[in-house]
């Protein structure tokens, strides 16, 4: 176990109870542990360009009554970042939440995923049933169940002619403007009025990794196809709670909805919501995150 | 005793949905099954002293989020009266429960019972893979020896209850010793809750406490509630078993939660619903709201018949809607010819107030607004003052009667109730002064009665403008928007040779008697007025076929926009109801009103109003003989009238108030 500064950073609503950090394959990830109620939570990282700060509205109220788990996504945070492709594939993800389980001596847990973090957690709960009690996946980043958002697809490698709107989502912009694109995602990750700290949490997050190892987290291996995804979705057992905001920019809705459906679980829609609800609805995620884990640590009792 | 026996059942909020017997030993036990799904929740007797319907507040609610089985113990209710203590022992009990369980199909419930004995103790420690779940409301058992002395029972003389005597040979051998207590709570694996008022005075809290700590349950004390806290305090009852017995987690598979500022402003307007007299005001008030806060939406919480009013008129009406307890029939069933005792019939709907209350409870759980209107919602301004902490909006409330009052033929007895109920009010509202965000009296200082609230307690017109405010009567139309009444009247179908007398009761199925009585008087009446047209609107929820005919007399069975044809007619003929009485008061027409008897607000308050705008003239209905009936036609019709006129600003008044709320 390692205390380090973020520990006594004072800005921080809950210090940890615990610290400590796996090593698989060379690559460090950083876990820490809040509160010591029944069930555990792990709290998912999501994509790099962020990292377990974006659940720091909900540690403090959740770890006062129950156990939280977050750990830094390999890529960001105090997490090693790996200068491979590879070693950013889902599965990849999946085995590093699976390590800080075991590193925690955490038997079962409650899932809560957000975007990609959505995803991670439904290959978790498919992969291993007996460590996960259920799954909250929040505007899940699972791709071939919905309809994508209409307009351009720019591709993701190539060089563009320009930089407008979804264009900049390029690894040859990233590398010219990585502020500005950090402030274009977040834009459109929070679409809500009035924004503009979570706009700037985000930013802040994404400067502490680069572009570089961003785009690597880009080309990790991820499900290519709807056969894939369903399999995956319909290997889930567990209870499965899907929220998602009606105004996601980056995942559609009716995504979170397909999810839903597939796994037999609830949806919660958050009319008029962004990306990020636990961010920009703190009250309201943080009530659905309790009466979710409660209910299931009391059927597991 | 005899008294209690011959008193008709109060309404049921809810009826079963299948009831049987079970016999065992030659004693038959009734049984009642309401709702369906899961959970299900067992709701066993207590002592034969009482029989199920003591369960009256819990049983409409839980029934709606699952299913609920009660029975009547042997000795009361519906269940046989065996002779002999053997038959009334616990365990009987226990063994009654586990053969309702299996007649109703019930694999598992949870037990929640009050001033268990030992019988649902009994059932999950011996059966276990039935009970799901114990909660006890003030168990008075104990697993140790009791440190009082019991008064000896025996040497009481004997009374008249041969059938509780025959079960009973006192407290010590009625509820199973604590040797027993402890052996089966040893047994007991299931989730307990107990439920204990720590002024219990016949069941102290200790023993809840106790038996908490030996089964290993929660324990809620409820501090300074009784030992029946299901029937005083249920609102607080119903939401603790709720949530031990799983039913807040019968949520739907989607839900929609809107961010604030997304959300269009919205208000929900319970309008009274006994009869139809509030439907129009309630909507004048309602558009003019609209009109001062454009956007706004409003959502009605209604009943039969306000809802045919609110439906004709393009309003939305709230699905939970469907859900409430019908006042009207209940008030219905309460009157007999042309006699209601308004006070007596309003306490004994509580069953079907706290069944609507907790409707509310869950639409504003589910759907957030920006106001709550209650016209007259007595089970909305009721419970929120006895359960403040579910105020979650701020919160109008509109009448147009402050005070219960005593008949003179209810003597003490009724004297007494009525004073209590006022001081209760009286006591919320001191308690509670920010509760009612606004309170708005229907009408003007000087409609308010000269009489106190009873014995020790305000004067009433002294205590309302001090806790009120006045929006002047509300018609719901202004006279002058209906022009000019010849072309009224052509428009209606009505000559202007002719004399048009229109008889009406308004929404309510009340008051049969009274049309027969008015339609009785109809030859006579011809006689006296030649040419008399009359005009008899059955209302909504009494059958024109049932009424008799005469040539030249007309049946409608409901007229929309009938204050338009009041307005058009040469005299009207109604009940003592304020809204009818205040259209022709505003329209300036005669008129003759009957109040009900034993109808406080129409003989006390409504008549002391109309007396302010020297408006209609009242009669009796005990001695309006036909003949009596025929003659005041005949005297009124086409009279000049010099009423006070009828302000015609209240409802814009009374949406400026609530406006000031969005």
């Amino acid at each position: 176990m390692t205390l380090t500064m973020a520990a006594h950073d004072p800005a921080r609503a809950a210090r940890p109870g615990e610290q400590g950090e796996v090593e698989r394959d060379g690559v460090r990830v950083c876990w820490e542990r809040y509160g010591d109620g029944e069930p555990t939570v792990l709290l998912l990282p999501t994509w790099s360009i962020v990292h377990s700060r974006h659940w720091k509205a909900q540690i403090p109220y959740l770890a006062r009554h129950l156990r939280v788990l977050t750990f830094d996504g390999r890529g960001n945070g105090r997490s090693g970042r790996p200068p491979t492709a590879g070693a950013y594939d889902d599965a990849e993800y999946v085995a590093d939440a699976l390590a800080v389980l075991d590193a925690s001596a955490t038997e079962r847990a409650v899932l809560v995923g957000l975007s990609r973090g959505g995803r991670w957690a439904a290959g978790l709960a498919a992969a291993r049933p007996e460590r996960v009690l259920g799954a909250v996946l929040i505007d899940p980043a699972i791709a071939f169940v919905a309809p994508p958002h209409p307009g351009p697809v720019y591709p993701f490698d190539e060089e563009l002619d320009t930089a407008e709107g979804w264009a900049k989502f390029n690894r040859h912009y990233w590398c010219r403007d990585y502020r500005g694109f950090l402030e274009f995602f977040a834009g459109q990750a929070f679409s809500e009025t009035h924004s503009t700290k979570q706009i700037e949490d985000m930013v802040e997050w994404g400067l502490e990794t680069t572009a570089e190892t961003l785009v690597l987290t880009q080309l990790g291996a991820q499900p290519g196809s709807r056969a894939e995804v369903e399999t995956i979705l319909r290997a889930v057992r567990c209870p499965v709670l899907v929220v998602h905001g009606d105004d996601d920019r980056v995942r559609p809705h009716a995504a979170g909805a397909a999810v839903a459906e597939l796994t037999g679980g609830t949806l919660v829609t958050i009319g008029g919501g962004g990306h990020c609800p636990q961010a920009r609805h703190p009250v309201r995620v943080n009530l659905l995150l309790r009466e979710f884990a409660e209910s299931l640590g009391r059927r597991a009792t | 005793m005899t008294t209690l026996l011959s008193t008709p059942e109060q309404s049921r909020a809810r009826y079963p949905d299948e009831e049987g017997y079970v016999e065992r030993d030659g004693v038959r036990v009734f049984w009642e099954r309401y709702g369906e799904g899961e959970p299900t929740i067992l709701l066993p007797p207590t002592w034969e002293i009482v029989h199920s319907r003591f369960w009256k507040c819990q049983i409409p609610y839980l029934a709606r989020h699952g299913r609920v089985v009660t029975f009547d113990p042997r000795g009361n209710g519906g269940s046989d009266r065996p002779d002999g203590y053997d038959a009334y022992v616990r365990r009987e009990f226990a063994e009654d429960a586990l053969a309702v369980l299996d007649a109703a199909g019930v694999d598992r419930a949870v037990v929640v019972s009050w001033c268990d004995m030992g019988e649902s103790l009994i059932l999950a420690a011996e059966h276990p893979e039935r009970v799901a779940g114990l909660v006890f409301i003030g168990p008075p058992l104990s697993h140790r020896e009791p440190d009082r002395g019991d008064y000896p029972f025996d040497s009481e003389p004997g009374t008249d209850m041969e059938t509780i005597l025959a079960g009973f040979r006192g407290w010590e051998t009625k509820i199973i010793p604590p040797a027993e207590v402890a052996a089966l709570g040893a047994r007991v694996r299931c989730p307990v809750l107990v439920i204990h008022g720590t002024e219990d005075a016949q069941s102290e809290v200790w023993r809840g406490e106790e038996l908490a700590r030996l089964l290993d349950g929660r324990l809620v004390l409820l501090e300074s509630a009784g030992h029946a806290p299901h029937a005083r305090d249920p609102v607080k009852v119903n939401e603790l078993v709720a949530e031990f017995a799983g039913v807040a987690q019968a949520a739907p598979a989607t839900r929609t939660w809107t961010r604030a500022l997304r959300r269009p402003k919205r208000a929900l307007y319970l309008s009274s619903p006994i009869g139809l007299g509030h439907a129009r005001r309630d909507l004048a008030i309602a558009r003019e709201l609209r009109q001062q806060v454009p956007g706004l939406e409003i959502d009605w919480l209604a009943q039969d018949p306000v809802t045919r009013v609110l439906e004709a008129e393009g309003e939305r009406i709230h699905p939970a809607s469907a859900w409430l307890a019908n006042e009207s029939a209940h008030i219905e069933r309460e009157s007999a010819e042309h006699d209601l005792h308004a006070f007596q019939a309003i306490r004994r709907m509580d069953e079907i107030l706290i069944a609507n209350f907790m409707v509310f409870h869950d639409v504003v759980r589910e759907q957030p607004y920006d106001l709550w209107v209650g016209d007259e919602a007595w089970e909305l301004d009721y419970y929120l003052h006895e359960n403040p902490e579910e105020k979650r909006a701020p919160y109008v409330w509109l009448t147009d009667f402050v005070g219960w009052l005593p008949m003179p033929d209810g003597g003490e007895r009724e004297a007494f109730l009525t004073a209590d109920y006022n001081a209760e009010m009286i006591e919320h509202i001191d308690r509670f002064p920010r509760l009612r965000d606004l309170a708005v009296f229907v009408g003007n200082p000087a409609d308010i009665v000269p009489d106190r609230f009873g014995p020790g307690l305000p004067g009433i017109r002294e205590w309302v403008e001090g806790h009120y405010d006045f929006s002047g009567y509300v018609t719901g139309f202004d006279p002058a928007g209906l022009g000019d009444r010849d072309e009224l009247r052509r428009r209606l179908g009505y000559r202007p040779d002719e004399r048009v007398c229109i008889v009406t009761v308004g929404g309510s199925g009340v008051g049969g008697h009274l049309l027969r009585r008015v339609i009785a008087a109809y030859p006579e009446a011809r006689r006296l007025v030649p040419g008399l047209r009359m005009v008899v609107v059955a209302g909504p929820r009494i059958d024109p076929a049932s009424l008799p005919t005469h040539d030249g007399l007309e049946v409608h069975p409901y007229v929309h926009n009938l204050y338009q044809h009041l307005a058009a007619s040469d005299l009207a003929v109604v009940q003592g109801g304020l809204t009818t009485c205040m259209e022709l008061a505003a329209a300036g027409r005669p008129f003759l009103y009957f109040p009900l008897a034993h109808h406080f607000e129409q003989n006390y308050h409504v008549t002391h109003r109309l007396r302010q705008y020297n408006a209609g003239r009242r009669m009796d209905f005990a001695t309006a003989t036909p003949e009596v009936i025929a003659a005041a036609v005949a005297d009124e019709i086409g009279r000049q009238v010099a009423y006070r006129p009828v302000e015609t600003d209240g409802a814009t008044r009374a949406a400026s108030l609530i406006a000031q709320l969005l």
